[in-house]
């Protein structure tokens, strides 16, 4: 029998949580409430680990003041010990670094996805923006992959730390980031709450909707759309900068489209259109992401033949078949939305009947 | 102007375009025809084609090398794995009445499904990268061009199969019904169409090609669970293309897809230095570029008898 440490893996699931929930919260504020299908949620993941990777490789260094290493090819070695003893030893240029990160991730995926939404404009049909998506998504990848001295893709890049990798004792480091992970996945939660309930996310609903309808209620929702998918874009990137943390490795093989369907399970799963459905969702597939490594590694011990990551993807297109189908909804529909005004209003016919 | 390719090397990758745009065209038919028809964007498409392979396979590797019995077997399991995808999932949706993304999702999802089902499979029986078992014979060689026997399994397999579906679609009762339907489905049925029973013939067909296509693949390749997924955005350039709609234009597109990844890179390698790492993205580039500057694909050039919907 293996042990399994409860302690570390409630604290490496939490970790995932808090990180899934940036990714679903960023799907459920497009697609879930201003009906954008961002098929392409892979492309907006990795440019916050893209940008982890040249910050860490670039950035770091200067700021504690020693020059740069070329982080690929021969130098590699060199370059990820460098960077490795600046984060165990000076955590001020850490954490600089992991703001300007956060900084930066978010700017440029931000502007990405305001772009983008621009392109909606000259499609055809709306769904042609799913394509449009997910084939951009995959053609950056590709781009990125070709450019070698970009973030090193033929090998990586590895040694992309946590800011708490200063702390000694690996437990609290591990527990500060899950800290970390889950305040700012708490945060894009309390501000997709607010904007769900302003008047901004009554409009996105409305567009959602019908289009046509918001329009001649005279909306700009070209420009509600470009918003939208700014902030939705700047939450996943933010989002991809704590994967790449939580791994320690910045890759372009993972951010193919089984990443963007991942996030969509999960908003599918929670709900489409409540922010509490994505948490739910981004929980129950970070659960069953930590299970499946620990039942992989029971099996292969057990000496079982059969691939457990295989059985997980199998697993998880069941569970979308059967959601799509008998709970179309999700765990927790979206509940009906309702302003003050509303409830005021209502309370006064209810006191007349 | 860089230099020209040297000869050798734009014979073979010419020779390349036309047996891979001819495995394009296979599948990228049944995507043209699955969304004129069904009106669902099919990127479950490609693990028909990966099923046929290892269907194929798995015979070849039982003893059996007459490719007829081979392609046979490859037809009848892509054309049920359609035709289970659709009766267990798309037909209880689209009676739902469901957006167009949950379809995409949903066809996502059982893609997903085939393909870890074949990869849990060949790791179970350890069937990676095998090559379906008809033995190869040169039967041409002239410089560093070699056309093998598969070659001329290939490329006239699938140039009579596209025949004979173009036919199929344009002079038989069951064509002038798959018409009917994508043109219209409610009047479709109106006029007495059996609707649900072409919609199966249509999943049989569409199936059962891109099995064919799989295992015609596997002869020249090695069969991998992942060969159909490598292989759909290519395919649904193609299909891009000829407007979603076109025959016509599918098949041409198939072809300009295969031309650009074979030989316009190969051009591009020599004279300008441009890596073959980035060949992927040649589909990718494709589809967007048609999407936003000629949505209707190729439609408009070459338009013909045989058009679905419009």
């Amino acid at each position: 029998m293996i042990n399994i440490d409860i302690g570390a893996t409630a604290i490496s699931i939490l970790t995932l949580f808090g990180i899934y929930s940036l990714m679903s919260i960023s799907l459920n504020l497009e697609y879930g409430v201003a009906g954008l299908p961002n098929f392409g949620k892979a492309l907006f993941i990795s440019i916050g680990a893209y940008t982890a990777g040249i910050t860490y490789t670039r950035l770091l260094p200067l700021l504690a003041g020693v020059e740069a290493i070329h982080p690929c090819g021969p130098t590699m070695g060199g370059a990820l010990q460098l960077r490795s003893e600046i984060m165990a030893s000076n955590p001020t240029a850490g954490f600089i670094n992991f703001g300007l990160t956060l900084l930066f991730a978010a700017a440029i995926a931000g502007a990405v996805g305001f772009a983008v939404s621009y392109v909606t404009l000259r499609l055809k049909e709306e769904w042609f923006l799913a394509l449009v998506l997910l084939v951009g998504g995959e053609t950056v990848r590709i781009l990125v992959r070709g450019a070698d001295d970009f973030i090193c893709s033929h090998n990586g890049i590895s040694g992309v730390a946590q800011p708490f990798f200063f702390v000694a004792d690996p437990r609290s480091r591990a527990l500060l980031f899950m800290l970390l992970s889950l305040a700012l996945a708490l945060l894009a939660y309390l501000y997709s709450q607010r904007l769900n309930h302003s008047p901004f996310g009554r409009m996105l609903k409305g567009l959602r909707e019908n289009e046509e309808v918001t329009r001649g209620l005279g909306k700009n929702i070209s420009l509600a759309r470009a918003q939208i998918m700014a902030v939705g874009s700047l939450i996943a990137a933010i989002g991809g900068v704590l994967f790449a943390l939580n791994t320690g490795f910045v890759n372009t093989n993972d951010f193919v489209v089984n990443l963007t369907l991942d996030v969509w399970v999960m908003v599918v799963l929670g709900g489409i259109g409540n922010n509490r459905g994505a948490l739910l969702g981004a929980l129950l597939i970070a659960i069953m992401d930590r299970f499946a490594q620990i039942g992989a590694i029971v099996l292969n011990m057990g000496g079982s033949d059969i691939e457990f990551n295989y059985v997980r993807f199998i697993g998880f297109g069941l569970i979308l078949l059967w959601m799509l189908r008998y709970r179309p909804a999700g765990l927790l529909p979206e509940s009906r939305l309702t302003t003050d005004a509303h409830d005021v209003v209502r309370r006064v016919i209810g006191a007349s009947k | 102007m860089g230099d020209n390719l040297p000869p050798a090397l734009l014979t073979t990758s010419l020779v390349n375009t036309i047996q891979i745009g001819s495995l394009y065209a296979l599948m990228a038919l049944g995507i043209t025809l699955t969304f004129s028809v069904m009106k669902l964007p099919n990127f479950a498409h490609a693990e028909y084609a990966t099923a046929g392979a290892y269907a194929a396979l798995i015979v070849s590797l039982s003893g059996v090398l007459n490719p007829l019995v081979i392609m046979i077997a490859a037809f009848v399991v892509g054309a049920l794995s359609a035709l289970i995808s659709h009766l267990a999932v798309f037909k209880p949706l689209e009676r739902r009445d469901v957006s167009f993304y949950t379809l995409i999702l949903a066809s996502f999802a059982v893609g997903l499904i085939i393909r870890y089902i074949l990869f849990t499979m060949a790791d179970y029986f350890n069937l990676f990268d095998l090559r379906i078992a008809i033995p190869l014979r040169v039967l041409f060689r002239e410089g560093t061009l070699i056309l093998s026997n598969l070659f001329a399994w290939v490329v006239p397999t699938s140039l009579v199969l596209v025949f004979i579906l173009t036919l199929l679609l344009n002079r038989s009762p069951l064509g002038r019904e798959m018409r009917a339907l994508a043109n219209n489905v409610n009047l479709a049925r109106v006029i007495g169409i059996p609707v649900e029973r072409v919609k199966n013939y249509t999943w049989l067909l569409v199936g059962g090609l891109a099995g064919v296509a799989g295992a015609l693949w596997g002869l020249q390749t090695a069969v991998h669970p992942l060969m159909g997924w490598g292989a759909i955005i290519s395919v649904f350039a193609a299909a891009i293309l000829g407007g979603l709609s076109s025959f016509s234009g599918t098949i041409l597109g198939a072809y300009v897809v295969a031309f650009s990844e074979n030989t316009v890179i190969l051009f591009l390698n020599v004279n300008y230095g441009v890596d073959l790492a980035y060949k992927p993205a040649i589909p990718f580039i494709i589809i967007i570029v048609v999407l936003l500057f000629r949505p209707q694909g190729l439609t408009k050039l070459i338009r013909r008898a045989g058009d679905l919907g419009r």
